[in-house]
């Protein structure tokens, strides 16, 4: 089964850390699923494949993880600049960089731009499971240069 | 005196959240998979409106603050705490401080952590724990080994500093949605 933390790490499963994570195999499993659920969904709803790759593109940039960005930017083609892009990606970079400074008018905005109930919860679902993603690897990076030091 | 609290923190969604009585049968199956506790609550009900990304993050939850063996829970819990008070979430860090006084008993030590932080935290496993959680919660690009170090000396094992990144993790992810989607209500006396 594929997993993307360990194709970002380099990580067989057979190593010292691959099989410390495969002593949580449900972490592993619903961690694949919800990304695959969030980025790679098999009905979008309002919210297309390239404008979620571009959101989650965003946040693992914003915080510093060139790797996972660059993945999310394989993912799909950039969306076309839009003033609804705009507002998408000033929504991600609140939610995921300053998230007590959201507000019910956020929310209220992507609701005017045509957004319906799923597709905020989807977005917001989306731009918060990539901060999951960051500190997981980050993690595992630390124990992999401990193990290798 | 911080905005930190022990007492009970109410909740109040952002979009109006599902109904029990007229959800989807997607969506009353993704919120069987969440905790039974919390799976008719106003916050699932919000997050039922994707129910894919419910079932499968609700799942992932589960799994990471409740599954048997590792770290322990008290330390998740502690955990998960300093991550809601570095993110400013004063509805997660209600929830998780209470938590952690009902398994440990040890009210003052979770009372002082609330208000004065945990620099000065006594407890060298604890204090561990919370400067980690920190580290990671504000910077994941800048932690190294030289974090696990304290974690180490503490006498963490491997399996206990993975469900200690979990944690950390699951709460970079709960305490966005939740500040992103409601607002907390305050009980009286705490502004």
């Amino acid at each position: 089964m594929p997993d993307l933390i360990e194709d970002l790490l380099g990580l067989a499963p057979d190593s010292a850390i691959g099989a410390l994570r495969r002593q949580r195999p449900e972490a592993l499993r619903h961690a694949e699923g919800a990304y695959r659920e969030l980025l790679l969904p098999a009905d979008p709803g309002g919210l297309s494949l390239a404008e979620r790759a571009a959101l989650a593109r965003h946040v693992a940039a914003r915080e510093g993880d060139a790797a996972l960005a660059a993945h999310f930017a394989g993912l799909a083609p950039a969306p076309d600049p839009s003033p609804r892009l705009d507002a998408l990606l000033a929504y991600a970079e609140k939610v995921a960089m300053q998230p007590e400074a959201t507000a019910k008018a956020d929310i209220d905005g992507l609701a005017a731009l045509g957004l319906t109930s799923r597709d905020i919860v989807a977005a917001t679902q989306l731009i918060a499971f990539v901060p999951y993603q960051t500190r997981l690897l980050a993690g595992l990076r630390a124990l992999m240069q401990e193990k290798a030091a | 005196m911080s905005r930190f609290t022990l007492k009970p923190v109410g909740w109040r969604p952002r979009l109006a959240p599902v109904k029990a009585e007229t959800a989807t049968p997607e969506q009353l199956a993704a919120l069987d998979a969440c905790p039974p506790a919390v799976r008719r609550s106003t916050y699932f009900l919000t997050l039922a409106h994707d129910p894919g990304s419910l079932g499968e993050r609700g799942a992932l939850f589960n799994i990471v603050m409740y599954a048997e063996g590792g770290l322990d829970r008290a330390d998740r819990e502690l955990s998960t705490a300093v991550v809601s008070m570095v993110n400013g979430c004063v509805y997660c860090t209600s929830v998780h401080a209470k938590r952690f006084v009902e398994m440990t008993g040890d009210e003052p030590a979770m009372q002082r952590i609330l208000d004065e932080g945990w620099a000065a935290e006594p407890d060298p496993r604890r204090k561990a724990v919370a400067d980690f959680t920190e580290a990671l919660t504000r910077d994941p690009g800048a932690v190294t080994a030289r974090h696990l170090a304290p974690l180490r000396a503490a006498g963490l094992d491997d399996f206990e500093i993975l469900d200690l990144i979990h944690s950390v993790a699951m709460f970079a992810n709960a305490n966005r949605l939740m500040l992103t989607l409601g607002d907390p209500l305050l009980p009286r006396g705490v502004s």
